[in-house]
């Protein structure tokens, strides 16, 4: 197995308040990590570090053994292989979903504006909106609007995905289009990170689950080591809560 | 950034160069010298406009002779008397004539021609005043105009006799505020009032004997003892061929009241209706339109190109670009234009010793002026787009400026339009503010109407139609433009 992601002793402060507080971790190929923990915990951050999105204080973050967190880094050519998902999907209103789909890969000279369409609309139909291609963002409802995001990241034909919270902003009966998308993603050997409240998705797909706190990690393992036997009682009362809920 | 935007952008750049540069060059002909005089724009009987909004005058119709005699191309540039002294001094012009008096302080700083015309000091008052002598205007106010032996010599007494002073920039309105009861009474220079009165002024000069007789000279650059040569050769050639006395006889006449008023009635025509008045200053005005609108349109464009490069400046991620940018926009939004006007065109050229032209120095100040609310929204426009879309467009591999040029701006851009337009109505309007340049645009224009024919309320409204009609026109062409972005 080759390690993708490596984080070491990654620190991040906002003058004297410490957010993240010496994450170490690794990711590896075909690998699907999802953090959980509870708001303010630190996961969103650790995840928008891993392409940058985010300085780091201190520390090191390895991306195919490059690391990200020195300066002068070239991160655009980084973020190429990395796609990512936002909470409020990001759509180029602008734009209409094709061309939201279609703008990175041929501004960057990566595909003729043809070959691009006929890709884009391949993908759109891999997330079951092939028929929306001429739409414009506002037409559709926020799960067409985060399948037509995760169209958009996966154009650039990337090999680690990163999502963070992506059904949050979503109302219920929509959640499970787009985990049914990611799903799809996750069977077919995809590098994914995935910040989520989403425990019982998490349980299924993840490889590993990681538990945030306190900018920290917490605990550590796999779905059923993490769920069905929590050590830490910080985990513990967090399951609780939410699985209560 | 792709040839073809690189190719417009190159193209307006190359159109504001030709508007800018090609506005005051004159063909320049090796072997005929030109030379810019200043003057004051109404100054009768020096300097006026005629019926026919042909500048004549004793100054001007003596500086043409000199010209014709001594062989050299001559430009006459009617500001006002003060800021034809300031440009004398900025370098900006070659010399001032405008009934100019001549004394001691003023010869410290200029070379003077020969004297040309002896002149005195008067007092005059409304018609029914009754104000006789100094003592009378013990707490009272006197109206004089900027830089003139009149004023100095008001200025000089006033703390003598109790009384206070009130300066205007031309000669129309000190004369409008003793008829008006704001002051007791004016001090001028006696030929300039008596002329006025001559063609209709309901003031009435009173017996009092003023200061002593004041010669009037031309001012040239001390650095420029050529010019002053050629002027005092060309003086000395028109006393011997008679040629001044022809050309005081034709304003002055024998000086007897009746014949000034003859004159006047001849120059002057009587029907003030507002048709008439229209119609007799179409041209005028129009070609104050034209020199506004050219105005407009160079400061609208290069305004739009420096204040939205600055206002980019002040979102890329640099301390140093947002501070250049913040700095702009803090330096050029506080300044009032006027002062900066006067600053560009009166101070930087003692500084740098080269002429700047009036229509240039009106178009940097618009354009530092403009530019820095344009970057100031920019800036402020491109903020408001929401966040998300810069991490999104660079979490996809697009580089700042790409996903900056792609995915911020045609948002922000929306929500500059309206700004974008007010921006264009204000810098229309604020052209009028150039007139202090003695640029002939619209206002001046109007100023130097109304210094002939005295009928404010006529013209100003005439004038404030002409800047309303434009601005509709613009507000039309503007929503219209929104509508076809925003659709």
């Amino acid at each position: 197995m080759t390690t993708r992601i490596e984080m070491k002793d990654v620190h991040k402060r906002y003058g004297a308040n410490e957010v993240i507080r010496g994450v170490n971790l690794k990711v590896e190929d075909n690998e699907v990590v999802v953090l959980i923990g509870p708001s303010g915990a630190g996961k969103s951050t650790v995840l928008r570090m891993m392409n940058g999105l985010e300085t780091t204080t201190a520390g090191e973050i390895l991306i195919d053994g490059v690391d990200i967190a020195r300066p002068h880094v070239d991160i655009d050519k980084v973020r190429e292989n990395i796609g990512m998902v936002f909470q409020h999907f990001n759509l180029f209103p602008n734009m209409s979903v094709q061309k939201n789909v279609t703008l990175a890969p041929v501004e960057l000279g990566l595909m003729s504006q043809a070959d691009a369409d006929a890709a884009a609309l391949r993908m759109l139909d891999t997330v079951g909106l092939a028929d929306k291609a001429e739409a414009m963002p506002k037409t559709l409802s926020g799960g067409q609007k985060q399948r037509v995001a995760i169209a958009r990241a996966l154009a650039m034909q990337p090999d680690i995905m990163l999502f963070d919270e992506p059904t949050s902003a979503l109302d219920p009966e929509m959640v499970g289009d787009v985990l049914e998308v990611m799903r799809k993603l996750a069977a077919q050997g995809m590098t994914m990170v995935i910040v989520t409240h989403e425990m019982g998705f998490a349980k299924e797909v993840a490889d590993r689950v990681v538990f945030f706190e306190g900018g920290e990690i917490n605990e550590t393992g796999t779905p059923e080591q993490v769920f069905d036997h929590p050590q830490s009682p910080r985990l513990q009362s967090f399951l609780q809560k939410v699985l209560q809920a | 950034m792709n040839v073809k935007r690189w190719g417009i952008m190159g193209l307006l750049l190359a159109i504001v160069a030709i508007l800018v540069v090609g506005k005051p060059g004159e063909p320049v002909q090796a072997a005929e010298k030109t030379y810019t005089v200043g003057t004051d724009v109404t100054f009768a009987p020096f300097e006026f406009t005629d019926k026919n909004n042909r500048q004549v005058g004793i100054d001007i119709d003596i500086l043409k002779a000199i010209a014709k005699v001594e062989g050299f191309k001559l430009n006459i540039k009617a500001t006002s008397f003060n800021g034809a002294v300031q440009e004398l001094q900025a370098g900006q012009i070659d010399g001032v004539m405008a009934g100019m008096s001549i004394t001691k302080e003023r010869k410290e700083m200029f070379n003077f021609s020969d004297p040309y015309f002896k002149s005195g000091v008067v007092m005059a008052v409304a018609k029914n005043s009754k104000i006789k002598g100094f003592a009378d205007l013990r707490g009272k106010r006197v109206a004089i105009k900027t830089g003139t032996a009149a004023g100095a010599y008001a200025n000089s007494i006033k703390k003598k006799y109790g009384f206070t002073t009130v300066t205007f920039d031309d000669s129309n309105n000190v004369y409008q505020d003793v008829i008006a009861g704001n002051s007791a009474a004016c001090f001028e220079d006696k030929p300039v009032i008596q002329y006025a009165i001559a063609t209709g002024l309901d003031l009435r000069i009173t017996k009092m004997k003023l200061a002593d007789p004041n010669n009037y000279g031309i001012a040239v650059q001390k650095s420029d003892p050529e010019f002053l040569a050629t002027l005092n050769r060309g003086l000395k050639k028109l006393r011997q061929t008679g040629e001044y006395d022809r050309i005081i006889t034709r304003y002055l006449g024998n000086g007897s009241q009746k014949e000034q008023t003859e004159k006047a009635k001849a120059a002057g025509s009587t029907d003030h209706s507002f048709g008439t008045l229209l119609k007799q200053n179409w041209g005028t005005l129009m070609s104050g339109l034209q020199e506004t609108l050219a105005l407009t349109l160079v400061g609208i464009i290069c305004a739009t190109i420096v204040g939205v490069l600055m206002g980019l400046l002040g979102v890329v991620p640099s301390r140093w670009a947002q501070g250049t940018a913040t700095t702009f926009i803090y330096l050029f939004r506080g300044l009032p234009l006027m002062v900066l006007a006067l600053f560009i065109y009166t101070g930087v050229p003692m500084v740098i010793g080269t002429k700047i032209p009036a229509f240039v120095a009106g178009i940097i100040t618009l354009t530092l002026n403009e530019g820095a609310y344009t970057a100031a929204f920019v800036k402020g426009g491109i903020g408001a787009v929401d966040k998300g879309q810069m991490e999104a467009a660079r979490s996809l591999g697009l580089p700042w400026g790409r996903a900056m040029r792609r995915v911020i701006l045609p948002q922000g851009i929306k929500i500059m339009i309206p700004s974008f337009i007010n921006q264009f109505i204000i810098t229309l309007k604020d052209t009028s503010i150039l007139s202090i340049l003695g640029l002939l645009e619209l206002t001046q224009t109007g100023k130097i109407i109304i210094a002939r024919n005295m009928q404010g309320f006529k013209i100003w409204a005439m004038v404030a139609l002409i800047y309303l009609i434009i601005i509709t026109l613009l507000t039309w062409l503007s929503n219209w433009v929104q509508r076809k972005v925003q659709a």
